[in-house]
């Protein structure tokens, strides 16, 4: 093996990683030096790792296998495997890292004697570690292994600022519920290892009969849909995400939840095989369901990383929608439609990864400046602070799939998707799929919406509180970071077809075939447009004409009105002449309007309160304005009541607190499982 | 070359036309009520005198402000190359763009003067951007789904290439089709939501319990201004437009092409544009303003009539329908 | 002709879908109106077909029962009732209405599934009718469930018939000519006996609300 061989640069990626986890714990005491060298370790790592994986994708269509660490057990392999698959899906990971990793070198700098940066390092690069091989592992006890290894690195980083209470409890709610995912994981597994004898993920799945298949099929679902925080299963993801430090959070919203696409992917349409179209279906539903919920919680919050941690739900319900549509269309074998719309769920995936990374990292830069999260406090952040709030400006207008951004191109692949479903599909599903075409405007309108009052509240208008009054620019590592992300994104947005290709490469393995003839232009002539059967579109275009147009307009009114002159005034108050910030519109009273229309999904409750003076003139007055979640109340907590209750009532049967009746369940159920294995 | 030719026309025809269509609705307001009115070209005279007067801009705005005006009326003339007034000049290889980057287009402009409104740090402002948001998502579902179901019917997303599947098929009067009487009305309604027209938001007051469109752009004046209305007009006549060109299509009457065919076309075109503002008109003299809160209403109204117009497609056996 | 009742049947389902959006008795009874005069022009049409294809004058003659029952005497009937009790706007709902009008859009597909899954229909007969009719009298069943007012329920009643009516038209080119005779007496009775009752309903309890009857129970 040749050093130019780039699998190498995969195993030095790794090994950079493993070290410089250790190095940054070794460093604890030294948080400026720890912060450099973590940072340009993980970066010069990532970096590695993008290349071989670009490499991976357009080199070949073999595979790379790598067996880093030997196992005594034959059946369980600690092999890993890259193939087209999961390269896109490291290229994700590491395109991301390498701007958190520059942004943590800024945003980390706040912890300086605060907190031990060692430990934070260590968790973060373990974190960073356990997602590599999550993507590549070729083993399902493996994969199993990583997936929980995982899980609990990103539960210790949640729980990173554990002297909030919150945050505590973000973190059980986080590790109960992906528990629970995994749980379900862990027996679809099992049960395909009892019908297949292997643990092989690109092995057959020939052996299993449908029936089996249609339960392992549901197992994953419920594993990887925890994870990927679709509805109803989303609930801990509004709190751990906000409750993380803003880089991990990025990362966590950005990255972590992917896995689950890659997940689905690998263990539903690589593995299983996909015979069934209610599969898709199900899939679909999910989807526009997570799409038009997720958004619409968004749009409630007051808290910055709520507001994105419920637009990543949203977001997961496109990909989802996108992943359904695949399924379907794959299940009825029409494999174009289902590679095309395979190709927008994981570019939506990209998409989102690269503009919720970033917007998270913006929410992370307010944070710093500002000390605090409720965008009600904040304000006027634009003038203090002009780098960042055009980096967020935007990263909203990514996310609110609005056009020269990258977030369109995904959702008009999606909706591409959709219309050859529809033209080429069955009756039933496209009445279906005509309710995700609604879905798509409606959380693509609401997202505009959610995104103009993110923006509009908190960096626009007048100062509302002392936080936003004190803010400054953050450091410029932090603004950098963000700027590469702004930049793919908005290249992305105006050369789409450079990420089809590649995603396209990466499917190729995986479904044998390519859609780039139907997709015209060449890889360096693509900005002239984008066409799918004849449908074409080119953003490039658009934004040349726009851009003219300005210019032209700004020519005329020189021509026709003269010389531009502008007089600065105050804002009109009606003649009041005592505006001040508390007067603006607030968060909450700009969602007002939409908190009224859906108030069967908010369940919205107000309380008015006056005290003294007299009913028409009190002199305080209490208004509180409060909205249900939902899901909580009336799916979980009755689960968790009963539960009580029933642990209450079993208390002194089951859980005496004798430690030898504990040591009597474990013995007990050793013995059993030892029978059941011996007798039958 | 055509290609030019083809944008100028689009863009010359916008601009002269949009303020027109403002005039006549409210020339035919002032009629029905026994007034006057202002004269018909009045929108002109207005637009021409709020380009020379200064401007007046809040202390507390930023650059935001000031480029919305710019983004929200070049969007609303990019948005119009994608709505070819007359077949016959389309180029031969078309323009680039489909019905949902026409939505998303436009989605840029709104989003500008939304945060626009909340940039000045009026109550008007946040009160306009934060009703505008409500219904446009509420309008939104319904324009997809009814782009998408006339999309299906002629089997591509592109607007230009439906107008010409629809002109190719509809040899007699296209509206002989149930599918797309539901889109005509569906899209009539449509336009009605997003161009601020009376049951939705009333253009003629500033009254804040009504307001919607003008509560936004309340602090702008002079050449800002001008913008902001230019921009609105225009928005108006492309989705007016849509609806004419789309459902009500004309060129196969007119047989060869050449200049006077595509100037015949212009004149057809241009009195099609006028029945539907006499429509629109007569809807606004004939309804109330809704309440607020009564707007979801029209608005599942429209989504139904795109979703039955994509039910009915379907029951006529899926495919490409054949048009009479 | 065809694609005629095919415009026509959609036009029915909608007047059906206004009803439903609708708060106001005035509204009700004006679509009432339209929609019983949509099925007059179906019968009219239907009508004058048959006579110059077969000979009968049966359809004709039902549906000028239809232009004097439906779109002249019953609404006006109604009119007066409603003139005659406090009630102008519908204002409790069991949902509001967006939810019912996307219930009914809801009805509209299940049908369309339900219909297509039923064999041995003619091919003559088109789906798109067959749909569109059931439809109609499924919503207007809905209506009834909605409306808590004693005149919501009696329009709710009439929208049902007229989808049976067209049902029957669009399946079966007019039922035998007695059958129609015999739903027409009925429905007019029904109809007279329900307006004296909204009368009757509005003095006892001075409201037409009639969750009201839910008292008269034992």
């Amino acid at each position: 093996m040749g050093i130019l061989q780039f699998d190498n640069y995969i195993q030095l990626c790794i090994l950079l990683f493993f070290i410089g986890s250790i190095i940054a714990l070794g460093l604890n005491k030294k948080a400026r030096l720890c912060n450099y060298v973590s940072n340009g370790i993980s970066i010069i790592a990532t970096a590695l790792l993008a290349f071989a994986s670009i490499m991976q994708i357009m080199g070949g269509k073999d595979v790379i296998k790598l067996s880093l660490l030997k196992s005594t057990l034959p059946f369980i392999r600690l092999e890993m495997t890259i193939d087209g698959l999961s390269a896109i899906f490291l290229l994700i990971l590491s395109l991301l890292t390498i701007c958190v990793s520059t942004y943590s070198i800024g945003y980390i700098s706040s912890y300086y004697g605060k907190r031990n940066v060692g430990l934070f390092y260590f968790l973060y690069m373990s974190f960073i570690l356990s997602m590599i091989f999550v993507f590549t592992s070729s083993n399902a006890v493996f994969f199993y292994i990583v997936w929980e290894g995982m899980a609990l690195l990103s539960y210790f980083l949640v729980i990173y600022e554990s002297e909030r209470s919150e945050n505590r409890q973000a973190g059980t709610l986080y590790i109960v519920m992906t528990h629970i995912g995994t749980a379900f994981l862990l027996i679809g597994i099992m049960i395909s290892y009892s019908y297949t004898n292997s643990f092989d993920l690109f092995g057959s799945s020939d052996a299993i009969p449908a029936g089996a298949k249609n339960v392992i099929f549901i197992m994953y679902l419920l594993g990887f849909g925890t994870k990927a925080g679709a509805i109803p299963l989303h609930i801990w993801l509004p709190y751990a995400h906000p409750a993380a430090p803003s880089n991990v959070s990025a990362l966590m919203s950005g990255i972590m939840i992917k896995t689950a696409v890659y997940g689905l992917i690998r263990f539903v349409m690589g593995f299983l095989g996909l015979q069934e179209a209610w599969w898709g279906i199900l899939i679909i539903i999910i989807g526009i369901v997570s799409a038009v919920l997720g958004v619409a919680y968004a749009m409630m919050e007051t808290d910055i990383k709520r507001i994105l941690a419920y637009s990543s739900v949203e977001n997961m319900g496109i990909i989802l929608l996108g992943l359904g549509v695949s399924f379907t269309a794959l299940a009825y074998g029409n494999l174009l439609v289902g590679q095309l719309a395979l190709i927008a769920s994981i570019l939506h995936t990209l998409n989102h990864a690269l503009f919720k990374g970033g917007l998270f990292l913006g929410a992370g830069s307010v944070h710093y400046a500002t000390g605090t999260k409720d965008i009600e406090k904040l304000g006027g952040l634009i003038k203090k602070m002009p780098i960042s709030a055009l980096l967020v400006l935007c990263f909203s207008l990514a996310v609110s799939s609005i056009v020269p951004f990258n977030g369109f191109i995904g959702e008009w692949l999606t909706m591409q998707s959709i219309f050859a479903s529809v033209a080429h599909g069955k009756h039933g599903i496209n009445i279906l799929l005509i309710l995700g075409v609604a879905a798509l405007g409606l959380a693509g309108a609401l997202a505009a919406a959610c995104f103009v009052r993110f923006f509009g509240i908190s960096f626009l208008g007048i100062e509302r509180s002392e936080h936003a009054l004190k803010a400054e620019e953050v450091p410029r590592s932090m603004n950098i970071a963000m700027g590469i992300l702004a930049l793919i994104c908005l290249s992305i947005g105006i050369f789409p077809l450079v990420a089809i290709k590649l995603i396209d490469r990466a499917s190729y393995g995986l479904l044998g075939s390519s859609i780039l003839d139907q997709i015209q232009g060449g890889f360096l002539v693509s900005w002239y447009s984008m066409e799918f059967t004849s449908n074409r579109i080119s953003s490039f275009e658009i934004l040349a004409v726009l851009v003219v147009i300005i210019l032209l307009s700004l020519l005329a009114l020189r021509v026709l009105g003269g010389k531009y002159i502008e007089r600065r005034y105050g804002t009109w108050d009606c003649g009041f002449e005592a505006l001040n910030s508390r007067m603006q519109y607030t968060a909450t009273g700009f969602s007002k309007p939409i908190r009224i229309i859906f108030r069967i999904l908010f369940r919205p409750s107000r309380k008015r309160s006056t005290k003294g003076g007299t009913a028409y003139y009190p002199e305080t007055i209490e208004y509180t304005v409060d909205s249900e979640s939902v899901f909580e109340k009336y799916i979980y907590k009755p689960v968790f009541v009963r539960a009580r209750i029933w642990s209450r009532r079993t208390k002194f049967t089951v859980q005496t607190g004798n430690i030898h009746n504990y040591l009597t369940y474990i013995f007990i159920t050793v013995i059993v499982l030892m029978a059941y294995n011996s007798f039958i | 070359m055509t290609y030019i030719i083809y944008i100028i026309v689009q863009i010359m025809i916008m601009l002269l036309l949009a303020p027109l269509i403002n005039g006549i609705i409210k020339k035919i307001k002032a009629f029905t009520q026994k007034r006057t009115g202002p004269p018909i070209l009045q929108m002109y005279y207005d637009l021409f005198k709020l380009i020379r007067k200064n401007s007046v801009v809040s202390e507390a705005s930023s650059w935001i402000y000031k480029a919305a005006p710019y983004i929200v009326f070049s969007t609303s003339l990019t948005a119009a190359l994608l709505v070819p007034v007359t077949i016959k000049l389309v180029p031969s290889f078309n323009i680039s763009g489909d019905f949902v980057i026409f939505v998303s287009i436009l989605a840029l402009g709104r989003f500008f003067m939304m945060a626009a409104g909340l940039d000045t740090g009026s109550t008007f402002g946040g009160m306009g951007s934060s009703r505008e948001a409500m219904i446009s998502s509420l309008a939104e579902p319904s324009i997809l789904v009814c782009l998408f179901t006339a999309g299906l019917i002629a089997g591509s997303t592109s607007l230009d290439q439906m107008m010409m599947f629809m002109q190719a098929k509809g040899q007699g009067i296209i509206l002989m089709n149930p599918a797309i009487i539901l889109l005509f009305l569906a899209l009539l309604t449509i336009i009605i939501m997003e161009t601020a027209r009376i049951p939705i938001d009333d253009p003629s007051t500033h009254l804040e319990l009504t307001m919607v469109h003008e509560a936004m752009i309340l602090e702008y004046s002079g050449r800002h201004l001008a913008l902001m209305e230019y921009g609105a007009a225009i928005k108006q006549l492309i989705f007016i437009t849509l609806l004419v060109n789309l459902l009500l299509p004309h060129d196969q009457f007119i047989g060869a092409a050449g200049l006077g065919g595509i100037l015949i076309s212009l004149l057809i075109y241009f009195l099609k544009v006028i029945v539907i503002t006499v429509v629109i008109a007569l809807i606004e003299i004939n309804t109330v303003k809704l309440r607020l809160f009564s707007i979801p209403n029209l608005a599942a109204l429209s989504f139904i009539l795109s979703f039955l117009a994509f039910l009915q497609y379907f029951l006529l056996g899926g495919g490409y329908v054949q048009l009479i | 002709m065809s694609s005629l009742f095919d415009i026509l049947s959609v036009m029915i389902l909608l007047s059906s879908f206004v009803l439903m959006a609708n708060k106001r008795i005035k509204s009700y009874i004006k679509t009432f109106r339209i929609q019983s005069l949509l099925i007059a022009i179906v019968a009219g049409i239907l009508g004058i077909q048959l006579i110059i294809n077969e000979g009968r004058v049966d359809v004709l003659i039902v549906c000028i029962i239809i232009v004097l029952l439906k779109v002249i005497y019953i609404p006006n009937l109604l009119r007066r009732t409603y003139l005659g009790v406090e009630h102008r706007v519908e204002k409790d709902f069991i949902w509001n209405i967006p939810i019912l009008v996307l219930i009914c859009c809801g009805l509209v597909v299940f049908i369309y599934f339900s219909i297509t899954a039923i064999e041995g229909i003619s091919e003559d007969i088109s789906t798109i009718q067959l749909v569109n009719s059931v439809s109609v009298v499924l919503i207007g069943l809905f209506f009834m469930i909605s409306r808590k007012k004693a005149i919501g329920l009696i329009i709710g009643f009439l929208e049902l018939e007229n989808g049976i009516f067209v049902t029957a038209m669009f399946a079966t080119d007019g039922m035998p000519f007695i059958v129609d005779l015999g739903i027409f007496i009925d429905m007019l009775t029904a109809v007279m006996i329900m307006g004296v009752m909204v009368f009757r309903i509005s003095d006892k309890f001075d409201t037409i609300n009639i969750d009201e009857l839910n008292k008269l129970k034992g």
